[in-house]
């Protein structure tokens, strides 16, 4: 399972973090500190791989920012590229040519669609279309809701 | 107004803030600001508020006083609100704050709700961060909604029994029969949260793993039909039909198959087919492929099926693509670790892809560990095939990698107790355990199981690859060498050493016997030198990747297997820098050390060392007194002449002077002189005056050389200027074959 999905900028300010496992806040803080030093230090043409106590870490930089994933022994480094991939795939349908700025400004919607995409730290869909409609309907959702906001309850 | 525009417009103040003390600023405000609403009841922008705290908090600030705001939010009856609260709770509750139990009502509430949207933020929230007591709460909720007939919340309630599984094994059982029944269902979705399940289950409990194998010929029709099925958009990625399930079926089958021949026999054929049949142009088809070649080294498969999964690793480690060649070793490194039979049977295959790609591995090893734990593998399994390189290669990573000396010389002594036959793994092992044999005494070593090794030990473990008739002359060497310098490393056995190195002080092998000589000869009468002699060897420096036998890194390798004083190992420094010089001489001899004069026979090296230096000392302290002695001018262009002048001379060394002035316009910058001699001549260049030549002759630079030599008529010495005038670099070199004398008349 994936341990934890971090996004942070080239300055290394973070902007997303997804725990999978129950972890206190001082230690989610190293995990953070210790992503950002080692992805950030990586040269340009090494692999996107590393060993991080008895993890694999998979990074991959999207313009300005880097997907950092934290992964277990039995876990395919491979498909976790993609799994990467999926999600900024996911992000650029939904925002339409997603960049950080959306990110930072509409971040509890990355994290719904996240929350589409995994679950537990597995892949809860593989159906790109799939989450884009799941999430179009919760939004609908939102919207009635809003509406209903501005009304009296009863 | 919606809650995003609030929550925009935070951003931006924060994101303004050009400080960091007016971004803690603009925080404590809103902060307090969130906290005065979150007091007050009944009001409509509860989740803005809430959504502009988790901000605060994903910034690093704390947030714990929105708590109790998520979990009345849960609470709330809509949909917007629930969508926060729950997410709020994701992030500030997990298992150890109390707070997390009340949501449990909440939750369970949720689970049943008429909207599927409100069912999959419960289901959500308790995959993750349900505490086991929720788990064990909520689990007959969770096994009745696998049954349910909607796939949407099927695949989430999938997802959360793995977490409850994963929580508290035993609840495994209430969810067997569910799994079973979910692999007929045709969502994907679905089908993989199946997958994990199972998996998880057959991990977790020895009993599953024996219902599910009844599963495997069910799991390869799944996998048949992917691999098999034309193009599906809504699945396909790069040519690949849904990899991220085929990924875990192989997995699963992985788990299935272990240990089994009728469950392994089952998905032989399919194995073959994704092998043979994957495009692995894209990391998709690759991550199916090694997913596969995982499975197949892992399961009792059939010896061609094995040989196809090799050869595909094979290809990965000559991918242009540098993960892929990360998985390749990685993978390789896994297989010798657990399966040596099948690897050596392929030997020949992974050592000649090692061996191209020895020099891309370096470029890319993740680690400098990673890298000698690969090599170390490969000296067990095919040390006997490895190139001569690889020895000194090893050697110098290793003294490199300074902080894992410890590791590094625990795992060669193990490896060398256990087995001597490698030859190429025995004199790395007997080099490292007579360079850090200290470290290995300790015991104490991080990243290894501790091991009590007693000097008794150590010593036994070279003695038995001296006296070992496989061991080859060379592996001797290294061993008797080892031993050698362990009588500085340790404190109780001394005696024994030094009896050994007597006792091969009469062997019958020349090489072994020159050096048990020599070593006595450091025991006895240059006893005082022998700390010094046998102290540890600075880091090697490489210059090349070391293709040819004739490599300079190769060299200092041979210099320290021979016992050389200590003063060799000393000027190689600035030697090497002359040593170019030398080659122009014309030697034929191959670039060699200026104090190569010191033969190995270590007494009378030492000796005339020694006096050597007492002489230059005395030279120096005798040469203030300004003896006019003739001074030649022996190059002269452009401005800029070198004059030679002769003094103190003895039968047996001179010292000379050369000064350089300059004529031009302006001035000379970056004066420097080099000088190099033949082979029987000893040099030592002092410090010269300056690098700067002033113009029109104000003022000169000096520069004072020593000789020694034992036969004046071989005195020759070539000189090589370098310099910048007027802008230009310059470079000259000049022979003087003569030196005037006002002894040699």
């Amino acid at each position: 399972m994936m341990r934890f999905l971090l996004l942070f900028s080239r300055q290394g300010k973070l902007r997303l973090q997804k725990w999978f496992l129950p972890m206190t806040e001082r230690e989610k803080k190293k995990i953070i500190r210790d992503m950002t030093t080692m992805v950030l230090a990586r040269k340009p043409r090494t692999c996107n791989f590393l060993h991080w106590r008895d993890l694999k870490i998979v990074y991959k930089r999207y313009a300005s920012l880097y997907f950092c994933c934290g992964l277990e022994d039995q876990d395919n480094e491979l498909l976790a590229l993609e799994v990467l991939h999926r999600y900024v795939e996911l992000l650029d349908k939904y925002f339409g040519s997603v960049c950080e700025l959306d990110i930072i400004f509409n971040f509890e919607k990355a994290y719904f669609i996240l929350d589409e995409f995994l679950m537990g730290g597995e892949i809860q869909e593989t159906s790109k279309q799939s989450i884009a409609k799941s999430i179009e309907a919760s939004d609908m959702l939102q919207e009635t809701m809003e509406e209903y906001m501005s009304k009296p309850a009863f | 107004m919606s809650p995003s525009v609030c929550l925009q417009e935070m951003i931006r103040v924060i994101r303004g803030a050009r400080t960091q003390g007016e971004e803690r600023g603009v925080i404590q405000r809103e902060c307090a600001a969130i906290r005065a609403q979150f007091r007050q009841a009944d009001n409509g922008g509860r989740s803005h508020n809430l959504a502009k705290l988790l901000y605060v908090h994903m910034l690093g600030y704390p947030a714990h006083f929105g708590q109790m705001e998520c979990v009345r939010l849960i609470a709330s009856s809509k949909y917007s609100e629930k969508r926060i609260g729950y997410l709020g709770a994701m992030m500030l509750l997990d298992e150890k704050q109390d707070a997390s139990l009340l949501i449990t009502n909440s939750i369970k509430n949720d689970l049943s709700h008429s909207s599927q949207h409100v069912q999959s933020l419960a289901l959500c929230t308790l995959a993750c961060m349900g505490s086991a007591e929720m788990c064990r709460d909520l689990a007959p909720e969770i096994e009745r909604l696998l049954k349910a007939s909607n796939s949407y919340i099927k695949k989430k309630a999938a997802l959360c029994a793995v977490h409850i599984v994963r929580k508290i094994p035993e609840l495994g059982e209430m969810f067997t029969p569910s799994a079973h029944s979910l692999l007929s269902e045709k969502n994907h979705g679905v089908l993989h949260g199946a997958v994990i399940l199972i998996t998880e289950l057959c991990e977790r409990n020895p009993d599953n793993l024996k219902q599910f194998r009844k599963s495997v010929p069910e799991l390869v029709q799944i996998m048949k039909n992917l691999v098999t099925s034309g193009y599906s958009p809504e699945h396909n990625v790069a040519g690949i039909s849904d990899p991220f399930l085929q990924v875990r079926i192989l997995r699963l089958l992985r788990i299935l198959g272990r240990n089994n021949d009728a469950a392994s026999d089952a998905m032989n054929d399919l194995l073959a087919q994704v092998a043979t049949n994957t495009d692995s142009s894209k990391t998709a088809g690759s991550a199916v492929l090694y997913e596969t070649v995982l499975t197949i080294m892992d399961i009792r498969s059939e010896s061609g099926l094995r040989v196809l999964a090799v050869n595909i690793l094979g290809r990965f480690l000559l991918n242009n693509d540098r993960n892929i060649r990360y998985i390749s070793m990685t993978s390789l490194q896994k297989i010798v670790q657990t399966d040596h039979t099948a690897v050596q049977r392929h030997r020949g295959t992974i050592v000649d892809c090692l061996k191209d790609q020895d020099a891309s591995v370096k470029r890319y090893a993740p680690s400098q560990r990673w890298h000698i734990d690969t090599i170390l593998h490969v000296l067990v399994t095919a040390g006997g095939d490895v190139r001569d390189e690889t020895v000194p290669n090893l050697i110098q990573l290793i003294t490199a990698a300074s902080e894992l000396h410890c590791y590094t010389v625990h795992k060669l002594y193990r490896a060398l107790i256990s087995d001597i036959v490698q030859q190429s793994l025995v004199q790395v092992a007997c080099w490292c355990i007579g360079e850090y044999g200290d470290l290995l005494l300790k015991g104490e070593c991080e990243e290894i199981t501790p091991m009590q090794v007693t000097e008794d030990d150590v010593l036994d473990a070279l003695e038995t690859v001296l006296q070992s008739h496989m061991s080859t002359p060379t592996s001797r060497g290294f061993a008797l060498t080892a031993i050698m310098k362990l009588s500085t490393r340790i404190t109780n056995n001394v005696d024994r050493i030094r009896s050994v190195v007597s006792i091969y002080g009469s062997c019958i092998d020349v090489e072994l016997q020159q050096r048990a000589v020599e070593y006595n000869a450091l025991f006895k009468k240059y006893d005082h030198m022998r700390a010094a002699v046998l102290e540890r060897m600075p880091v090697i420096d490489r210059n090349s990747s070391g293709q040819t036998n004739g490599d300079p890194s190769v060299e200092p390798m041979k210099e320290f297997n021979q016992p050389k004083p200590v003063q060799g190992v000393l000027i190689q420094e600035p030697a090497n820098q002359v040593c170019d010089l030398l080659d122009l001489l014309g030697d034929s001899n191959p670039p060699l050390l200026v104090t190569n004069d010191h033969t190995s026979t270590a007494p009378n090296s030492t000796n005339s060392t020694s006096s050597n230096v007492q002489d230059n000392l005395l030279d120096l302290l005798g040469g203030l007194e300004p003896t006019p002695a003739p001074s030649v001018t022996v190059f002269e262009k452009g401005g800029l002449s070198l004059k030679l002048q002769c003094d103190q001379q003895t039968e047996t060394s001179t010292t000379v002077t050369f000064t350089a002035s300059n004529s031009t316009q302006s001035d000379i910058t970056g004066f420097n002189l080099q000088a190099a001699v033949p082979k029987s001549v000893q040099l030592q260049m002092k410090a010269p005056s300056g690098d700067l030549i002033p113009a029109q002759g104000c003022g000169t630079v000096t520069q004072t050389v020593l000789l020694s030599y034992t036969n004046k008529a071989n005195l020759k010495m070539r000189v090589r200027l370098s310099y910048s005038s007027q802008g230009t670099a310059c470079q000259d070199m000049v022979q003087i074959d003569s030196f005037p004398s006002p002894a040699w008349s």
